[in-house]
């Protein structure tokens, strides 16, 4: 069975995960504001180009 | 734009100040043999800031591809003799590993010369030396040497053109490369009788004829570009190298510029995934968690019936693999990111993949550097005693047997500035390779850019993970 008696030992393992963690959220937020704003400017590329009618 | 600039001049600012002036930081030193002015795990923090400014300046700083048109210059000519000599160098040292690995000591791998030309020698050193002097092995490669020597006697004896060898199979690419890579990965990680010498002369024996039938069956060079797996990995490592050598002469190229040419054949991607993920599984196996997780393998395989010995080697073998996969897993995440850039762009995921391929090659370099440069400055020293008694039967050749290891060459302080270091400049490396790469894929500097933020964050991963990995081993 898997020790969690050193718990601590383990929570300081967390901290090299947390740049990680802090850069995916960063990263992610980013790129949805990036999306956002290609969709402003009409360069939606989230969805293919539709086939006539509106787009 | 303007904002960006300032962006990333904070961003250089605080990753300079975060890693050169530690003591500013409120922290304890640590004890024992390290004497660290910041806790390790802070490193962490302050390499993923340099990475964060690598890649902002890359965005900011370099709009253009620079390393994907590698230009050389010819510096010097190569005398014809020196291909042949080296090889005959190599052979030599061949030789040598296997008639020690029988006929020398069997007691004590530090008193026979295989083990430590094998391990440190030639695994790691080479490795260091490649990505600065350029392919030596290829140069050494006693295998490529025999098997060249063989052809030319064989075309003097016919009086005539040798048979053409078969056309090599394109979805084979790197593969077989990267199973023998993993399997001499496994011999020192997970095999057992790995501290016999002359278990490890049987292997050598049966990796070079693994060698010649492969040279025989595809022809010499394209056998030593994609089977042979010592020839791969240092031929990868050099790419970074300034210098090319050819039979032609002695090139300089601008440092890292001639991974942009790897040919990003099957097999690639998995060859990386392998040297990272190896590396991974042997300084994890030193730490808390793997002490923790080993002996429950154990005890599951030997509650399937297989002894202490075997369930030792099935448990880390599972391990080995786990971490390879891991390092896959990671870098496939990166490269899903990418694609989500353009859904429209239907290039297949493994072909983007083995387009980045090459931005693995530091740090995988930098992975082997960081965990092992000291072992190799450690052990590497046998050599002074074993060249004047390389089968520890108590000879003194060249009057050097009374040599001794110093093992405080190098303080534990400088050994964790070096590994890390090492990780940052590797991954780094790997970013501007990246972003160079996309700039081409992905046509505009702000589309490559937004193509490489997962990619920034699998460099985080692998960087936050060695110098986890590090700080367990060492702990």
């Amino acid at each position: 069975m898997l020790t969690i008696a050193h718990a601590g030992h383990w929570a300081v393992n967390l901290l090299y995960v947390a740049p990680l963690l802090v850069a995916v959220g960063v990263l992610g937020y980013q790129s949805v504001k990036d999306r956002r704003q290609l969709r402003r400017e009409g360069g939606d590329v989230r969805r293919p180009p539709a086939e006539g009618g509106q787009s | 734009m303007h904002r960006r600039r300032l962006l990333a001049l904070l961003v250089v600012a605080a990753g300079i100040v975060l890693l050169a002036a530690p003591d500013a930081v409120l922290a304890h030193g640590f004890g024992g043999r390290q004497t660290l002015p910041i806790p390790k795990w802070l490193f962490g923090w302050g390499a993923a800031v340099v990475l964060v400014a690598s890649f902002v300046g890359l965005a900011v700083l370099w709009p253009e591809p620079r390393l994907e048109r590698p230009v050389q210059r010819r510096v010097a000519r190569v005398p014809r003799l020196l291909d042949p000599l080296a090889g005959l160098i190599g052979v030599a040292i061949f030789v040598l590993v296997v008639y020690a690995g029988y006929a020398g000591s069997q007691t004590s791998t530090t008193s026979n010369i295989a083990p430590t030309l094998i391990f440190y020698v030639f695994w790691v050193g080479l490795a260091i030396v490649s990505p600065i002097v350029g392919d030596l092995f290829n140069a050494l490669n006693p295998w490529r040497a025999i098997a060249r020597a063989m052809a030319w006697i064989a075309a003097k004896a016919g009086r005539g053109a040798l048979p053409a060898p078969l056309s090599y199979p394109a979805w084979l690419g790197r593969w077989p490369a990267a199973i023998g890579i993993l399997a001499f990965a496994w011999v020192e990680l997970a095999y057992g009788g790995r501290g016999d010498p002359s278990n490890l002369a049987t292997l050598a024996l049966v990796y070079a004829a693994v060698q010649f039938v492969g040279m025989s069956l595809y022809g010499i060079e394209t056998w030593n570009r994609s089977g042979d797996g010592f020839a791969v990995l240092y031929g990868l490592f050099a790419r970074i190298s300034p210098l090319h050598w050819t039979r032609e002469g002695l090139y300089v190229r601008r440092p890292l510029s001639g991974l942009t040419t790897l040919d990003p054949v099957p097999g690639t991607v998995a060859m990386l995934c392998v040297i990272i993920g190896t590396t991974s599984f042997d300084g994890f196996s030193s730490g808390e968690a793997w002490g923790a997780i080993g002996p429950e393998l154990m005890s599951f395989w030997r509650s399937l019936g297989f002894g202490q010995a075997t369930a030792f080697e099935l448990a880390s073998t599972v391990g080995l693999l786990a971490a390879v996969l891991i390092i896959a897993g990671l870098y496939r995440l990166g490269v899903l990111g990418m694609q989500s850039v353009d859904p429209r762009d239907l290039t297949p995921t493994n072909t983007i993949a083995a387009r980045f391929a090459h931005s693995l090659v530091p740090i995988a370099l930098a992975y082997i550097v960081a965990h092992y440069f000291s072992a190799l400055g450690d052990e590497g020293q046998r050599m002074a005693y074993l060249i004047s008694d390389p089968l520890g039967t108590g000879a003194n050749i060249f009057g050097t047997s009374g040599a001794t290891v110093d093992y405080t060459w190098i303080s534990a302080n400088a050994i964790w500035y070096v590994q890390v270091g090492a990780l940052v400049l590797g991954h780094v490396a790997g970013l501007v390779l990246a972003h160079d790469r996309a700039l081409v894929s992905f046509g505009d500097s702000r589309a490559a850019t937004r193509s490489q933020y997962w990619m920034l964050a699998v460099m985080i991963a692998f960087t936050s993970l060695g110098l986890w990995l590090l700080s367990a081993a060492s702990a």
